[in-house]
Formats: C-alpha cells, structure tokens, sequence
C-alpha cells in the first residue's frame, strides 16, 4: 500500500504525512493511515466561492482534502473574472458555489464538493455541526461575525472552565484588500475569536449628512448626496437597489449635476459605484498567497503534520512586503466564546428564584438581572414596557422556558458589583440542570480528565 | 486524548484528525445531541443591544415601543415629546434599525413624523453626528435617544439639512416659531405640507 | 472594450489605465511548469498580462496531478509545459500564451539569447548553478529576473535586476503636502482674505484648517520674533491659541486645525530619502541617462534654485471641514503652485535634454506632470547580483541574522536552500528524496535518511564556514526537516509563493508601488517569514 502511494499521486504531500519530524504539532502519528483519514473524516466548510473561496477549494484539494462543502449565495459577474480563476466570461449570471464545486471536481479526480447556493442565514446550526474545519472567505465583517458565532456556539467548556477540544470547530480565515491581506487560525476557547478582537476591522467611513447637503466639497460627497439623500426625495417609497444598474446611473447623473453646480470635479460611473458599493479593489496574487496561508494551516490543524500559525498574519505588498505574526490574546469575559459562569440549578428553580439567586452568586452577584436566551428574553427589568411583557415568565421554571435543554447558555444584563464596585454588565452562564439526562451530562463531568 | 495543558501554553491544538475520526462515527451511529438546539443564535450586537436597552434611563418626555415584540430589539420606535422649546406639545416618532454588528456600527435612526426642522429633512434624515461620522462603540442607545431630544431643544442653523428652515432659524426666529407652529397643527409652510403631530 | 474595463474593474481601481497598459504589453517567460510556476502565472494571466511563454521539457507524472492544479489525469505522459499553456489560455483568451518543450537548464546553457525577447524572465524551481548563469544572461540584455522557489515548508522570492526606479510609489500613509511652514504669496493672500474672528458662526465653524493655521501661525510668529512653534512647550502653546478661538466646543475645523497643528513646525526643504536620490552619482545626466535620472536632474535644479530647498508642491488638497467656496478656491490655488512648479521643472528639463543632446521634446508633459506631483515620493531600487551575494554576502547581517532569534530560522531556511541545492548537484536527487518503492519502509528505519541528514549538515556548514561564519547557529531540526520534505513542492506553499512572486512581478512591470528588497524567506511552520538583505 505505502509504496504504490508515495510514488504516486500523493508523491509531496505524503512526504509531510507519512515521516516523522521535529518541527510537528503535538502527537503527531505520521503514516499512510493519516493521509487516507485525512480524505475520509476531514469535512471542511468553505464560507464564500469569491475571490478567496475559489483559491480555498483548490487548496483544500490539493492538500488531500477530499470532503469540501462551499455555500455561497451569490452569481457570478464579469468583475470577477480577474481574480476569481474557476469562472469564465460564458459562467456569468451562474451561481458562484456550484460552478466552483463543478470545476474544482472536475480536475482533482477523487475530491466532493457539495455547492450550497443560499444565504449563510438560510443554515441551521446542525449544518454547520457537522463539519471539522471552516474556512472563511468573506469580505463581510457581519457575514465573519455570524459565522464565528455559529462556530463557537458548539463550543463546550468542562467544569474546571476549560475548552473541551472535541466539541472545538476550528476556523482559519483570509481577508485581502488591494496588495495587504490577514490570514488567522481561530481555536475557540483557545486563540481569540472575531468577536475578541473585533476591534482590528476600522468603522467605515461616513460622511456628516449636514455636509453632503450643504458644503460639498469632493466628488464622493457628491455621489452621497445623490445616494442617500436625492434619491428618498424623488423616488418615495422606492428603496434604492445597488445592482440595479439603472438605479446606479440615475445616481451618477444627480452626482454629476450636483458636483458641476458647486465646482467639483472627478465624479465618474466607475468611482460612483466603488462609493455607493464601498467597492475593496482586490487581485488574485494576494487572494491567492492568503487562501494558500488559510489551507496550508487548515492541513496542519488536521493533521499536526507542523506547528500551526498563532495567530494571526498580515501580509502588505505596497511598499516592499512586509509581513507579521501576531499573537492576539482571548478576550476571557468574551460573551462568544468564553467559558462563561457555571451554574448548577434544579428543573424546578423558576425564573424568579434564578434571578433572585445571581445576586448572591459569588462569580456573578448581580441583584437586578436581566435574562436572555437565545434570542429569546425571559425577562427584562427595564424598561416598564417590556418588564410587563415578560414578568409573566418570573413563576415558570427556568428549565422549561429554556426548552427543556439539559444545559445551555444564557446571557445575563445588570448592575453587578465588581471588585467591590457597582457597575453594569453583560454576562455569559452556562446553566446546566441536575437530573436531566436527554442530552449528555455525563460526557461534560469526565471528559476533562479523558 | 491529548490534555488541555499541552495547547493551552503555546496556542497549538494536537492533531485533531481523531477527533473527526470519532465525530464522524458518532454520526453515523445516532442523531447529533445538539439536533434538539434551537435554531436561532443571539449575535454579539444583540446582547450588547440587550444591556443598552435594559440600562435606557429615558427622558421624561420620551418612551419607547417594540412592534415586533419582546423578542425583536433590534427595530423599536422611540417616541419623543418635547417640554420645552419650539416644539412643544408635538409628537415625533423615530424607528432605530440596529445592525448586527452593533455597536461596530451605529444604529440607523429616521424620522417618521414628517417635521420643519433645520436638522432633518424631510424625508426623516437627521443630522446627528454620533449617528455618523462621530460613532464609537463605547456610545449606546441612550446617547442617541438623548442626541434626537437634543435636536428639539437646540434646533440648530449651522449645520442644515433642511436649509430653508436653517435661514428662516437665523434670519427671523419668529417667524421660525411661527412656522413650527403651522407645520405641527398640521398645514402648508411654503409649497410643503406638514401633518398634524400635536 | 467595455467588458475588458469591466473584468478588471476591480484591479484598475488600484492601478488605473496606465498600469493595466503596462501589463497587456509586457511579455513573461517562465521557466518549469510545476505548481509554484503555474500558480505566479495564473495569476499574471488573470490580470491580462500581454503574453506569456512557458518552458518545461518535463513529461507529465502522476504525482504531478497531486499538486499541480493546471493538469488533470488526461495530461499524463504528455508534455508539462503544454497541458499548462493550454489551461492557463482557457482563463483568459486576451493573453497570448506559448510554450517551449524544451528543459530550462538546457536552454540557458544553450540559447541564452532566447531570453532577450521578454519584459520579464520567471524561474521556478531553478537549482543554483542555473540561477546564477541566468541572472548573468538578463542583466546583461537589462530583462527583469524573479527566483521563486518552493521547497517543503519553506520557499524563496529574489527580484534580480541593476535598478527599478518608481515615480509612482502610492505608500498608504505618506505627509500631505500643504506648505503651512512655509506659504507662498497667493497663499498668504487668500488667508489674508479672509477674517478667522467673522462673526457669522456658520463660516466661522465653516473656515478650512489650512487658513486658520497660515494665519495663526503669522500671528504666532508676529510675537515670537519671526520664529515658529518649535519646542514642546511653544506647540502646546499654539494649540491653546488655536482653542482659544473656538466660539463653540463642536467646531470641527478647529479640532482639525489643533490635530494638524504640528504641519506649521514641520522643517523646510527635503526628507533624506528625496535627498539620497538627488545627490546620487547618476544625477549627472549624459546623453545615455534614463528620463527618469533626466527628471531628477531637473528636479535637484528646481529644489536648488526656484524651489528654495523645496520640491515642486504636489498639488492637491485633502478634505476638510469647510465651506465649499473656501474649499475650491484653496484647491484651485494649491493647484496654480503645482503648475507654476511643474513649469519650472518642464523648463529645467528641456534644458537638460538640450545640454545633453537629445531632442528637448522627448519627454512628454504628462510624464513630467506626474513625477513632480509625485516628486516627494520617487523610489529607486537596486539589487545586488545573485553571485555577488552569494559570494560576499553582507556579513555584518549575516551575523546579526544568525545570531537574532526572529531571523535564525529564517537564515537557517535560506542557507539550507542553497545547500540542497548543492547536495542536488553532488548526488542528483534532494536529500530525503528516495527511491519511491522504499520510500516509507527506509524512513521508518532512519539509516539512510540519518545518512542525508549529516550529508546535508556538512554542506550547509561548508556554505556558512567558507563565508566566515559561525556555522553552530544552524538549527538542528531545520536540516532534519529539510529533509523530511525531500524536495517536495506542496500546492499550499507553492500557491503562496506564487502569489508573493506575482504581486512583485506586477509592481515591477506597472512601475507603481515598490517592489521587495532582498530575499524573502517563506516559513512555512509558524508563518513568522522574514526578508534578508544580504
């Protein structure tokens, strides 16, 4: 078997897979039955078949990856077509996913990629629950965010607060925009997740609309003015569309009459749309030096055939290249994915009897909370219109508002006292009940010490 | 199974390749505990939301409503009627659409009550700067309910969106009451006009 | 023509018409058809390079099929560099692409005038001796060079060629240039036209930056015996009396003025990056100088002359708070100076040109618009010769490399390449590369991959004892896996060079932005890659 294999087609990538080295991740067991366990469980989810999703699937591929899944929601457009390798012209107008799948498919023979043309949103959590690894290719900071919080939300914590590693969906995650990009690895419970460090992705830029109406002064205020302003005056009730290239003409037009009347030059149709859109110029030399960062840890993360990456790696090509890793470190009071303050209760303890118990709670001492559960609000204490709305559910025990789930998470909201100071907060309980039994308890009380 | 300690120092999981190894069995044999796991998952820009609103310290002159329930927070109408000043006696209802990746963004805020005011159009554009250019996460809602309250005591000229009402405020303040007056009991102000909000 | 603007909407966004002409006249060779090569031209062709010639004289192989997106099972036994051509064709029908069935080596031992017909050569997978005979054929008919080298986990990048020089080097983060230490008369005047304590509040919170600043700092200097804010104390001062005029707490052109307050105290005349060029020996222009060395020639004139110590003003204007009036007129004054400037600089150069004999008209007026409005910002980039480096090095790096522990690994890799490189030559295969029958049985047994270990090790410490190094510094475990990977070219390492390769290769065809110094080291085991310049 060994010998027919690393001569064959698997002839590099069997070189890292099947001999031992110093440079490894821990307890790596390098041997043919790696590489073939590697193309029988690793089930890898590709969130994206743009720029960096397209790069990702052929990666993956090529990494001896052979279960892959890509969900998409968007069709194919010429602007595309520079970077995003799998498309051609007569592709336009086709769903991104499938022609990506189809494509990759058809030249690494032995591979499965299963296309999924809908929104991130249109999943539920059981989808994304069956997959190892999610590599994300997104240009979206809300599409990341959803994503993260999906992955974490499988994420369990023993009762010493520590990641249980088996219930760990890992992520790696590219991001380019012109000649820079970001490649991370995301361990829950371990590296910081995107909500941690949220704060690396700058706020858009937004104009004062006092200045878009009165004192113009460049093309793009021009273009914003006609955007958000002009067109709610003339087309009531008419929300307006961004890939309704009429819609983005009758913008351009205002833009241009708007920037002839004070003075401004430099309004065009290509800089029109870049404004309105918020358009990221993006090539396919840095889409494909980040997604190979992305597949490259992905492979190691599954198999420990090297060290993996921590955490997080920029690259910028403008000024010579300059490149970094940077060790983030985990937000611990994340509400994402955090460990969260253990609390054992019994199926009957209401909801009143809960909250009148946080306040004694030594970790959460919190008097007047507010509960949450997945998007669900049992009870708010302010203000009076929805206290009234939710103070029925105070007399029903928190087990069955909570769905009769054996454990879960809920988010508290108050005034607590922290050292010794009172000051609002914002936290995450993992309620588990003594007794139930549908879904596992006993797994959580050993799987510390397994 | 590998112990925590190993990767907890230097950031590295151990091979994981088991791990799927078992989980794909686990698959097969039974249906996934998590299957029972609702499905709807609360975003970080929701519970931030949650806090805001359980900690809103609301001017008197002000309430808040939720149309679509307890559940939704994110679309409420704040309703704003102001004690003093040149508006007095009217009603002003705003919706506040808050986004996911609030407070990343600032919530999106209009005026549904068409008004003559120098500082929202009248498509319910306002010109608030903590909604646009001056957000910062560490602002909340209650800073924007009192920004809006804000605009109805201290109308202000400089920085117009309705310029007409702006010239009309800096040339000739009567008038500008006047004006006020007519566009809330419900009635033309020049060629537009104006519901009754009182 | 409409479709074109459309499918490269979003690269000319960065490099504009002009850059994208660049590309679709350039003309790339690449040598050897693996996946490093295939990968840094697929993303060529993307982009609409003019053509493209690939050269591989290998046959297909199944492993090839393991790494190697462009082939497919069909290509097996058939030609590596043709099964490439014709895939990298279907992505893009505007390129011309080519192929030459024959192997590299061959042809640069062979034919090495075949390589003055392109813009730019690209050499993948190139072992030393090669390298170094092709680096000697393209500096000497001036065609641009990039090594790419994909080898395990680790990887090289080396631009080679005698000097690149930018006009338009596009940095993020640049100074604008807005002359407030040093205002010129129609600049003074228009502030001076203007009252800072208006009482109309609108154009008092409406009055740009730029005029309360020229006039503060006059003020400022009225009382400070003709002297700037210079020390800690007198600029905090300044921004006190910039508060002071504030009529109300959100007048946001004051904040603005506060914040840029520091521009009135900024030195006159150039940075030392601009003055390194303009005292370099080829500003001594002659009739074989480049347009780019005559504009410099020019530029040192203008700076030393009209400019009085400094460069022709750039011109444009960033946004502030203002009135839109205020606004358009200081635009359209700041571009009057940048004319005026650029005149004088046309005027030098013509001048030059005659003095050197060539026609006065040569270089167009676009051309010399755009240097001086870039003027601040040109960039010239020298490279050493591969030889050269490889035979004197820059030792006092060298040491400091070997001996920091953020580059040990990474000098580790690069004199590792070399050595496989060497150990290749004396033993015709990498070390780790066995027989692929018992590839796995020999590796568990270690004998013979121990064997290639020491052999490498005395290789690699040859290399750093010939050039008077410590050779102890080597890390162990880089030579072991070194040879682990046995030459292996992995598709994920070889995507990533490909992709680092690219982007130089287009910052040195387009000529904008500033292509990479010395030699950059993939890491592929915790990504913390470095740049050497040896």
């Amino acid at each position: 078997m060994a010998d027919t294999a690393t001569n064959g087609r698997w002839r590099d990538l069997d070189k890292l897979l099947l001999r031992p080295g110093n440079l490894v991740g821990p307890n790596f067991e390098p041997s043919p039955e790696l590489r073939d366990d590697l193309q029988t469980y690793a089930r890898v989810l590709v969130v994206g078949a743009g720029g960096l999703g397209c790069e990702l699937l052929k990666d993956l591929a090529l990494s001896g990856f052979r279960n892959l899944e890509v969900i998409d929601m968007d069709r194919i457009e010429v602007s595309n077509l520079n970077r995003q390798f799998l498309f051609r012209l007569q592709d336009v107008g086709k769903p991104k996913a499938e022609v990506a799948a189809q494509r990759v498919m058809e030249r690494v023979s032995g591979v499965n990629i299963v296309p999924h043309f809908c929104r991130i949103e249109d999943k539920d959590l059981e989808f994304y629950s069956d997959f190892n690894i999610i590599a994300l290719g997104l240009d979206s900071i809300e599409a990341r965010s959803y994503i993260n919080a999906v992955a974490c939300s499988f994420l369990e914590y023993d009762s010493d607060d520590n990641p249980m590693e088996e219930t760990m969906k890992p992520m790696v995650d590219g991001g380019t925009e012109g000649f820079k990009g970001h490649a991370r690895v995301i361990l829950p419970g371990v590296t910081p997740c995107f909500e941690c460090t949220i704060w690396l992705f700058p706020p858009q830029v937004k104009f004062p609309l006092c200045t878009l109406a009165e004192t113009p002064r460049t093309a793009a205020h021009c273009i914003e003015y006609a955007h958000l302003i002009k067109w709610g005056e003339v087309h009531v009730g008419k929300s307006f569309d961004e890939d309704d290239p009429e819609h983005m003409q009758w913008v351009y037009s205002e833009a241009v009459k708007r920037a002839e009347l004070f003075g401004i030059l430099g309004v065009t149709y290509s800089f029109t749309q870049g404004v309105v859109k918020n358009i990221i110029p993006a090539i396919a030399s840095t889409n494909a030096l980040i997604s190979a960062a992305c597949a490259l840890e992905a492979l190691k993360i599954a198999t420990g055939c090297s060290k993996t990456m921590s955490n997080y790696l920029t690259y910028n090509g403008l000024e010579g290249l300059h490149t970094k890793v940077t060790e983030f470190v985990r937000d611990k009071d994340c509400l994402v994915c955090g460990p969260g303050v253990l609390i054992e209760l019994d199926t009957s303890t209401t909801l009143q009897k809960f909250i009148d118990l946080l306040g004694e709670h030594p970790k959460v001492r919190m008097p007047k909370a507010s509960v949450a559960h997945r998007g669900e609000n049992l009870y708010m204490q302010a203000p009076p219109i929805l206290e009234e709305m939710t103070r029925s559910n105070l007399q029903v025990s928190l087990y069955n508002l909570m769905g009769k789930l054996a454990r879960d998470v809920v988010h508290v909201t108050g005034a607590a006292a922290v050292n010794g100071k009172t000051a609002s907060s914002l936290r995450k309980l993992r309620i588990v009940f003594r007794g139930a039994t549908n879904d596992g308890v006993a797994d959580m009380d050993t799987a510390g010490g397994a | 199974m590998l112990k925590m300690s190993q990767y907890l120092n230097d950031g590295t999981v151990g091979i994981m390749i088991k791990l799927f190894k078992v989980k794909e069995k686990q698959r097969e044999i039974a249906e996934n505990a998590n299957g029972k796991a609702p499905v709807k998952k609360q975003s970080a820009g929701e519970l931030r939301l949650h806090k805001d609103i359980c900690e809103l310290n609301l001017p008197k002159t002000t309430t808040i409503n939720f149309p679509n329930g307890k559940d939704d927070l994110m679309n409420f109408e704040v309703t704003i009627r102001p004690d003093e000043g040149y508006y007095l006696g009217g009603t002003f209802v705003f919706t506040f659409h808050v986004p996911t990746i609030y407070p990343h963004e600032a919530p999106k805020v209009k005026c549904k009550t068409k008004l003559y005011h120098p500082n929202i159009d009248l498509e319910g554009n306002v010109c608030l700067n903590i909604l646009r250019e001056d957000w910062k996460p560490v602002l909340n809602i209650n800073t924007v309910i009192y920004g809006l309250h804000h605009l109805f005591t201290q109308p202000n000229h400089e920085d117009p969106l309705n310029s007409d009402a702006a010239a009309v405020l800096r040339d000739n303040p009567k008038m500008f009451e006047a004006n006020v007056r007519r566009a809330m009991a419900g009635g033309y102000v020049g060629q537009t006009y104006f519901s009754r909000c009182v | 023509m409409v479709e074109a603007k459309n499918k490269y909407d979003r690269q000319l966004r960065i490099w504009g018409e002009q850059g994208q002409a660049a590309l679709e006249s350039a003309s790339i060779c690449l040598l050897n058809c693996g996946p490093t090569g295939s990968e840094t031209l697929k993303n060529l062709v993307l982009g609409g390079v003019g053509s493209i010639t690939l050269v591989d004289g290998s046959r297909v192989e199944e492993g090839d099929l393991g790494n190697n997106f462009m082939l497919d099972a069909e290509s097996i036994g058939l030609s590596k560099a043709k099964c490439v051509c014709s895939f990298l064709q279907e992505l893009n029908d505007s390129v011309k692409a080519k192929f030459v069935e024959e192997s590299p080596d061959a042809l640069i031992d062979t034919n090495p005038s075949f390589f003055c017909q392109f813009t730019l050569v690209i050499a993948t997978q190139l072992l030393e001796t090669s390298v170094l005979k092709l680096d000697k054929i393209c500096r000497q008919s001036n065609i641009m060079l990039i090594v790419a080298r994909s080898y395990g986990l680790t990887g090289l990048v080396r631009i080679s060629l005698k000097e690149h020089d930018v006009i338009e080097s596009k940095p993020d983060h640049f100074l604008d240039d807005l002359r407030l230490h040093n205002p010129w008369p129609e600049l003074k005047k228009f502030a001076d036209s203007i009252d800072l304590n208006t009482t109309d509040p609108v154009v008092h919170k409406h009055t740009p930056y730029v005029v309360i600043l020229v006039k503060m700092a006059e003020e400022w200097t009225q009382r400070h015996g003709g002297c700037l804010p210079s020390t800690r104390e007198e600029k905090k001062e300044f921004k006190e009396l910039l508060k002071s005029q504030m009529l109300a707490f959100d007048e946001d052109n004051y904040k603005e003025a506060i914040e840029a307050s520091f521009k009135v105290s900024a030195l006159r005349g150039i940075s030392a990056h601009l003055r390194q060029i303009v005292d370099d020996s080829l500003v001594q222009v002659d009739s074989t100088s480049s347009d780019f060395w005559v504009l410099v020639a020019a530029l040192k004139e203008f700076i030393e002359n009209e400019g009085q110590g400094e460069p022709p003003l750039e011109g444009s204007l960033p946004d502030m708070t203002s009135l839109t009036e205020y606004y358009i007129s200081l635009q359209k004054i700041y571009q009057a100076k940048a004319e005026a400037d650029t005149a004088v600089v046309e005027y030098h150069t013509r001048n030059i040109l005659k003095r050197i004999g060539r026609d006065p008209g040569v270089i167009s007026k676009s051309y010399i618009k755009n240097f001086c409005r870039n003027a601040r910002k040109i960039t010239v980039c020298r490279y050493r010769t591969i030889e050269d480096e490889f035979t004197s090095p820059a030792l006092s790096e060298l040491q400091k490399y070997l001996t920091d522990e953020d580059y040990s690994v990474a000098v580790g890799f690069y004199i590792l390449l070399r050595a496989v490189d060497r150990f290749a030559a004396n033993y015709n295969r990498f070390p780790g590369m066995f027989d692929g029958s018992k590839a796995y049985l020999l590796v568990k047994s270690h004998s013979e991959m121990d064997d290639d270990i020491s052999r490498l090790k005395t290789i690699a410490v040859g290399i750093l004892s010939d050039l008077g190094c410590n050779s102890s510094a080597l890390p162990e475990d880089l030579i072991s896996e070194m040879c682990r990977c046995g030459g292996a070219e992995l598709h994920a390492v070889a995507a990533f060079i490909g992709g680092v390769a690219s982007q130089e290769v287009i910052k040195l065809i387009t000529k904008q932005f500033v292509p990479m110094s010395g030699t950059f080291i993939f890491n592929g085991i915790d990504h913390k890659s470095q740049l050497l310049l040896l």
